[in-house]
């Protein structure tokens, strides 16, 4: 993949976002799906949609396509306000709380019926059949798909119109391991630079190595939007002293911190911040200033968070 | 609304649903000619248009090769009724509606789109089933000496013509009818179990103490429709609530689902 544009080009300010939100809130009743969402998506991003399941993700989707309306707050997609979706959703293709298609007709009948009720040329029918990894098996009906193969037919009727604005929620909900990397293979594949693509995923590992932008929300609020680089650089790294004898913790420390490090006991092991140097050289230090002290170190490793150490943290609350 | 009219003919033109409607308007011609025929007999006065009561006399008459298409259509209401719940109920179930709305987000289009497309195939399906009776009915009048000279005169069509308006207006409204609950309750079953305990035992007990239900019920007014007016109802009376009641179903069916966030 990675025919996408780089990170480095994206930013939220940039001229023309994909997708613009502002305050964008949805109550049922007492329950507030999305809380006061204000994001930009910036046009020609591969962006993941991030967080947990019944955190807003699917009704935000639901409201950018005009199925849902918003009970506050305004939007734009693709410079159009989200109060007429006829204005440009021909230029968008979707695929929203699953695959859903009539289960009689077979996987070509179904997207000539949608092709002809949205106008598209349904030319294109076969080449997106292809594309999706289904050109044998268009002519079978749709009951007899596999999950796998119904989302892969919800993508092909999504690119009927060769939209520049892809919205997949969820798209590889229920698939094994194999499906989620074709998955994945396949978005990476529709994203060409021109298009942006808007994914959602409960599970951040399904899109990091795919997109190069992330929004997180958690209980239908924002926690985090940007590059997904941006992300991994907040992501802190540690160095880890296991001393031979539990009882030289604290004086590890205590000669640590008096050496100007940030260290603290966590679970019967030193935690030891990494601020301005190389990993490696802090993990030699801190073994030169134990050897000194007579302390017979047993580990001594530099760990890093990873994406989603970072992403559970959030949603955990430790950065609301 | 003329691109959803499009698409939900491309559903119906398959094979396997005109193969099944072509069956089963040759199985209603079939079965209600013979029927019709063979219980007519020479006693008794006509009941009106597919009354029942067939007499010899009135199958001999202009409007004989008609009848059984009339008899047989005073009953498919609620076929009609079941066969338009399920068909827009199960659009909401399957998620259908959701899929074409994201591509053509105008719903009073998609709706409007939708029931034009179903009931230009119900009045084909039903010009079919006219068709079919009326050849029925020509090859199977010789064995009760029913005299077909009058059928086939200017007369004779026109009482095939008014039947067929007859029918085509009943079956516009039992569908109305049913687009409209199913739009409502976004259930088939809920929806169907509302549409059938209403025009059936419902309306039935209650103009058991309440006589007048007949002139103001649309079930009961349906039946008067099919048979072209009562001694109870007259037809135009039928014809004029029965608009009411179709005007007020497509409007609550249409602002309904104009309103309704769809999450299904």
């Amino acid at each position: 993949m990675t025919s996408h544009q780089s990170t480095d080009t994206l930013t939220e300010d940039g001229p023309n976002p994909a997708i613009s939100l502002h305050g964008l809130t949805k109550r049922y009743g007492r329950h507030v799906a999305v809380d006061n969402l204000t994001t930009d998506v910036p046009a020609g991003a591969v962006a993941g949609f991030v967080g947990p399941n019944g955190s807003g993700k699917t009704t935000t989707m639901a409201m950018l396509l005009g199925l849902v309306a918003p009970t506050e707050g305004a939007g734009t997609v693709l410079g159009h306000s989200i109060e007429d979706p006829g204005s440009y959703l021909h230029r968008v293709g979707a695929l929203i709380e699953g695959p859903a298609f009539y289960p009689g007709l077979t996987g070509a009948q179904n997207l000539a019926v949608v092709a002809a009720a949205a106008g598209h040329d349904p030319a294109r029918i076969a080449e997106l059949l292809e594309l999706v990894g289904l050109a044998a098996r268009g002519d079978d009906r749709f009951r007899a798909y596999s999950l796998g193969m119904k989302q892969r037919l919800g993508i092909a009727a999504a690119l009927l119109g060769d939209p520049d604005l892809l919205i997949l929620d969820e798209p590889t909900n229920g698939l094994d391991p194999a499906g989620v990397h074709e998955m994945r293979e396949l978005i990476g594949r529709l994203a060409d630079g021109e298009r942006t693509v808007f994914v959602s995923s409960h599970v951040l590992a399904e899109l990091e190595q795919v997109c190069n932008w992330l929004v997180v929300i958690d209980h239908g609020a924002l926690v985090f939007q940007g590059p997904a680089s941006e992300l991994m650089d907040h992501s802190a790294t540690t160095v880890i002293a296991v001393p031979e004898r539990d009882a030289d913790l604290p004086r590890l420390e205590h000669l640590l911190n008096a050496a100007g490090h940030d260290s603290e006991v966590a679970d019967g092991e030193l935690v030891i911040a990494v601020k301005g140097t190389e990993p490696r050289r802090l993990a030699a230090e801190i073994n030169r200033t134990a050897s000194a002290d007579g302390i017979v170190l047993v580990e001594l490793s530099p760990t890093k968070t990873t994406l989603e150490d970072r992403y559970l943290t959030m949603v955990n609350g430790g950065d609301r | 609304m003329t691109r959803t009219f499009q698409a939900e003919l491309l559903k119906l033109r398959r094979r396997r649903i005109l193969i099944a409607a072509a069956v089963g308007a040759l199985a209603f011609a079939v079965i209600t000619t013979i029927a019709v025929l063979l219980s007519a007999d020479s006693s008794g006065r006509p009941q009106g248009r597919g009354g029942g009561g067939a007499t010899l006399e009135s199958l001999g008459g202009p409007g004989g090769a008609v009848e059984a298409f009339s008899t047989g259509a005073s009953f498919v209401g609620i076929l009609v009724l079941v066969l338009f719940i399920a068909n827009f109920a199960g659009e909401f179930s399957q998620g259908t509606f959701r899929t074409l709305l994201m591509r053509q987000p105008r719903r009073m289009g998609l709706l409007a789109g939708k029931m034009a497309a179903l009931l230009v195939f119900a009045a084909a399906v039903l010009a079919l089933a006219a068709i079919l009776s009326v050849v029925a009915s020509l090859a199977f009048a010789p064995t009760q000496d029913i005299s077909t000279s009058s059928w086939l005169t200017l007369d004779g069509l026109g009482e095939a013509a008014t039947s067929y308006g007859i029918a085509l207006l009943g079956v516009t409204a039992w569908a109305s009818l049913g687009m409209a609950l199913a739009v409502l309750v976004r259930s088939a079953p809920i929806a169907l179990g509302i549409g059938i305990a209403w025009s059936g035992p419902i309306e039935h007990l209650t103009v058991d103490f309440w006589s007048s239900a007949v002139q103001w019920f649309p079930g009961l007014l349906l039946e008067a429709l099919a048979v072209g007016g009562t001694a109870d109802v007259s037809f135009s009376h039928a014809v004029v609530v029965l608009a009411f009641y179709v005007i007020a179903a497509a409007a609550a069916a249409a602002l309904t689902f104009q309103r309704r966030d769809l999450t299904a």
